[in-house]
């Protein structure tokens, strides 16, 4: 699969009600977390104490939160953090989880053994556990939660893309391939990995949902990006303490978070009904 | 008295598990009360009494995850410790001393001995009377514990008969009758302790106070049973007799918003401590209640002295000068306590320092002191000395309030040119990490309400942890000494305290930031509270006079 070709297979995931919808508020998230320095008119990281626990208004239409922040600007940095985090942690999963499992896929023998064993161990664990390990190792912060995130994702894209090589590598076109003496790395990059991808890609996508809620965990739990950086966990969790005095601390960063994800798995929904299978031998 | 002479301690490894054990505890709660709902109608065939006196209370925040009840191995204590065990004497919330399982005492003029003279008749929980032999075998056994200092000047216990103590000292010690009212030293029947050994504090606990030990899950719930056998309750109760509630359960509930609700739900009856966000809402509830508790409470800002830049006590001093503490009272906590601008609670003499040397918010100095030590205002509004950012790192822990708390003092150290990197730790491990040394500024709190907490958190034997500081002065150790051990009466304890305070204070290891004041909360349609709160907390001198409404 090329890139126009998972390209173009985005644009389809996007005519759907349900992809167009999702996309498009995935759209706005994202252009709102790269743009949030001109959308909004404050800082993020300026306090001002006597104007906290603002309710929604005209000047603050979310409100202010407790060191009289304005609460929009908090979750448009906010998307930055999280988008960033999740995606970035996913991207590296991906990427060590698509080499790790085409080489064992691959070369089998003792290193599929070792690659099946390590990342079975770490399969056996829910992903937060694993994520918080790990910051606990590395320490909180951004570096930490997306190294946490990555690895804790890592098993997942691993035995995917070792399951589909090990399917894909006895087929009759790849056997047509060594036959004519192409090389080993030819074979594994031309052809193996390029037929792995789609499911990859949507696996991809919907633990990049997970991956925003496991950002936002660790940030509830103070162990995201230190303030005043912005992370839509952290400010749930301040605002949990605050959730009788100033209710909107809690409510928006939440429904950020949530529909954010919502977004992410119907966009990864319709992505799966474009690359399904059937229609993709239809366009052959 | 409670006294989590520490640090505000919470664990949130164990959310899920409290999580199902609340989801169990409602479903509880909703067919107890459908049994009492039913046993209504049967209490007018009953005598008074036989209802169910029980009652449920919430341990603040600061008090959750207590290993065991083993007083002599125990570094925190909690709220439930003052139920099982009596002390020697109690404290009232005027600083002054009562009888308890002491009837009487005399210091000889000297001030080299002291007798006390035991109440007849006391018992433990297991039947065994209480001498002055026990009394004794716990001192000796004290010595071994961390706050063996707390008996540091008794030379040696005598036993003239089984209801005279006579200590007999190995210099004067003021403080004595302090340690021995401390929720440190109520008394355990020293043979069980010893039978017991590590399963002591945990499967059991033999005190002589007015509630027994039932049983304990570490980080869930302690519950207690009424001691029917109570007839020595101190005089600053209302109530000498057995306490009026039958069972207790103090459950630990790590996070205030969900103990609030709870609350709110009528799940519990009680939060030992409010935070101040809360007060608002209780005003607006006909059922809940406040009643108010002496504070005992300090925040504060420990500076590490061993660490760049702050081995420069200009900087040291900046950094302390550019806390707001005006502005903390007044935004952080709605102007409920007061500024804090020396190390302890101002109720104590020794926090009576001269006035010249007090901590008090001033950014003017604080800018020009940095100036002076070299530190120039970049472009960005960091400071920087020899191409070297003003960078620090600045810790806490993740409970909500320290987190808020943390992040004003990060934008105040911002004001005047300090780029604090805020570090949030598992309150359950953040001990362990200031005794690694790395930290430069943290945020801490502790209880306590004796001047001798400036010698727990800055002796220099105690680096690390207790000793944030990293704080180690020849000269503060000299006062120090003086202060601990070399004080006839309580006046020169109280002058040399001051002295050594003052010192500590005028080298700037920390920065004081706040004093709360201490609030519970109660559903007074089924408490009845007494209507005043005597001795320095809600401990048994209090819980014996409390009582179920029905």
């Amino acid at each position: 699969m090329s890139l126009a070709r998972s390209l173009s297979s985005v644009v389809r995931a996007l005519r759907s009600p349900k992809g167009g919808i999702s996309g498009a508020w995935l759209v706005l998230v994202v252009l709102g977390a790269i743009f949030a320095g001109v959308l909004t008119p404050f800082d993020y990281d300026v306090q001002d104490l006597p104007g906290a626990f603002v309710a929604p208004s005209a000047t603050h239409w979310l409100g202010t939160d407790e060191f009289g922040r304005d609460l929009l600007t908090r979750i448009l940095y906010g998307a930055r953090t999280s988008l960033s985090v999740s995606s970035i942690a996913i991207g590296l999963s991906v990427f060590t989880g698509m080499v790790l499992g085409a080489a064992a896929g691959y070369l089998g023998g003792a290193f599929d053994r070792a690659v099946t064993i390590f990342v079975d161990l770490t399969w056996s664990f829910p992903e937060i556990l694993v994520a918080l390990i790990l910051v606990a190792i590395i320490g909180p912060g951004i570096t930490g939660t997306m190294a946490a995130i990555g690895v804790a994702y890592l098993a997942q894209f691993t035995r995917l893309t070792r399951a589909q090589i090990m399917a894909i590598r006895s087929e009759t076109y790849i056997e047509a391939a060594r036959s004519v003496g192409a090389s080993g790395s030819f074979i594994l990059f031309r052809h193996l990995l390029p037929n792995a991808l789609a499911p990859v890609l949507v696996a991809a996508m919907l633990a990049t949902g997970d991956a925003i809620i496991l950002e936002a965990t660790l940030g509830f739990f103070g162990l995201g990006a230190q303030p005043p950086t912005p992370s839509w966990g952290a400010m749930m969790s301040s605002g949990s303490a605050l959730l009788f005095k100033a209710p909107w601390i809690i409510i928006f960063p939440g429904l950020a978070v949530a529909v954010t994800v919502i977004a992410v798995n119907l966009f990864g929904d319709a992505l799966i009904h474009a690359l399904d299978i059937k229609t993709r031998l239809r366009e052959v | 008295m409670r006294a989590t002479r520490t640090d505000r301690s919470n664990d949130h490894t164990n959310d899920t598990d409290n999580n199902q054990q609340r989801e169990f505890d409602k479903m509880f709660m909703m067919v107890k009360k459908h049994l009492l709902a039913a046993s209504v109608s049967v209490t007018a065939l009953l005598p008074i009494g036989a209802m169910a006196q029980e009652a449920v209370f919430v341990l603040g925040t600061n008090e959750v995850g207590i290993p065991s009840y083993n007083l002599l191995t125990a570094v925190n204590t909690n709220s439930v410790y003052p139920m099982i065990y009596d002390n020697l004497v109690a404290q009232d919330d005027d600083l002054s001393f009562h009888p308890y399982l002491a009837e009487s005492w005399e210091e000889a003029p000297d001030g080299m001995s002291w007798v006390f003279h035991l109440k007849s008749g006391v018992t433990f929980h297991n039947g065994k009377p209480f001498t002055s032999a026990d009394v004794a075998k716990f001192i000796e056994m004290f010595r071994s514990t961390e706050s063996s200092y707390m008996v540091d000047a008794i030379a040696s216990v005598e036993t003239p008969d089984d209801l005279t103590v006579k200590f007999n000292m190995k210099n004067p010690d003021p403080n004595i009758l302090y340690n021995l009212a401390s929720s440190f030293m109520g008394i355990p029947d020293p043979d069980a302790v010893t039978a017991l050994g590590d399963d002591y504090g945990i499967t059991e606990a033999v005190g002589t106070g007015p509630f027994k030990l039932e049983s304990f899950t570490l980080g869930q719930e302690t519950v207690v049973v009424r001691n029917d056998d109570y007839a020595w309750g101190s005089s600053l109760s209302a109530n000498q007799g057995p306490a009026k509630l039958a069972r207790i359960t103090f459950r630990e509930i790590p996070e205030d918003s969900t103990a609030f609700l709870e609350l709110k739900s009528g799940g519990v009856d009680a939060l030992l401590a409010l935070p101040t966000d809360y007060l608002a809402e209780i005003a607006t509830d006909a059922t809940l209640a406040v009643a108010k508790i002496p504070g005992q409470e300090v925040y504060y800002m420990p500076i590490n002295v061993t660490k760049e830049p702050f081995t420069d006590i200009r900087v040291r001093q900046a950094a302390a000068l550019a806390i707001n503490q005006p502005e903390i009272l007044a935004n952080v906590f709605s102007n409920y306590g007061a500024v804090a601008n020396n190390f302890l609670i101002s109720a104590l003499p020794e926090s009576k320092i001269d006035p010249a040397l007090t901590i008090s918010y001033d950014a003017a100095k604080s800018n020009a002191l940095l100036d002076e030590a070299g530190w120039t205002m970049g472009a960005d509004g960091i400071r920087e000395k020899d191409g070297q950012k003003l960078s620090v790192s600045l810790w806490t822990q993740n409970d909500s309030i320290f987190r808020r708390l943390t992040e004003v003092v990060q934008a105040e150290l911002k004001a005047v040119g300090f780029d604090a990197q805020i570090q949030t730790f598992d309150s359950s491990t953040i001990r362990d990490q200031y005794k690694t040394g790395e930290h430069q500024l943290a945020v801490r709190s502790y209880f306590w309400n004796n001047a001798d907490i400036v010698d727990w958190f800055f002796g220099a034997d105690r680096l690390g942890y207790p000793n944030v500081s990293m704080f180690n002065d020849p000269k503060a150790e000299e006062l120090r000494t003086k202060a601990m051990t070399g004080s006839k009466t309580s006046e020169e304890r109280v002058a040399n305290f001051t002295a050594y305070h003052e010192y500590v204070t005028s080298q700037f290891p920390y920065a004081p930031i706040y004093q709360p004041e201490q609030n519970m909360a109660f559903n007074k349609d089924r408490l009845d509270m007494p209507t005043e709160i005597n001795g320095t907390s809600i401990t048994g001198v209090v819980m014996v006079d409390v009582g179920v409404k029905e």
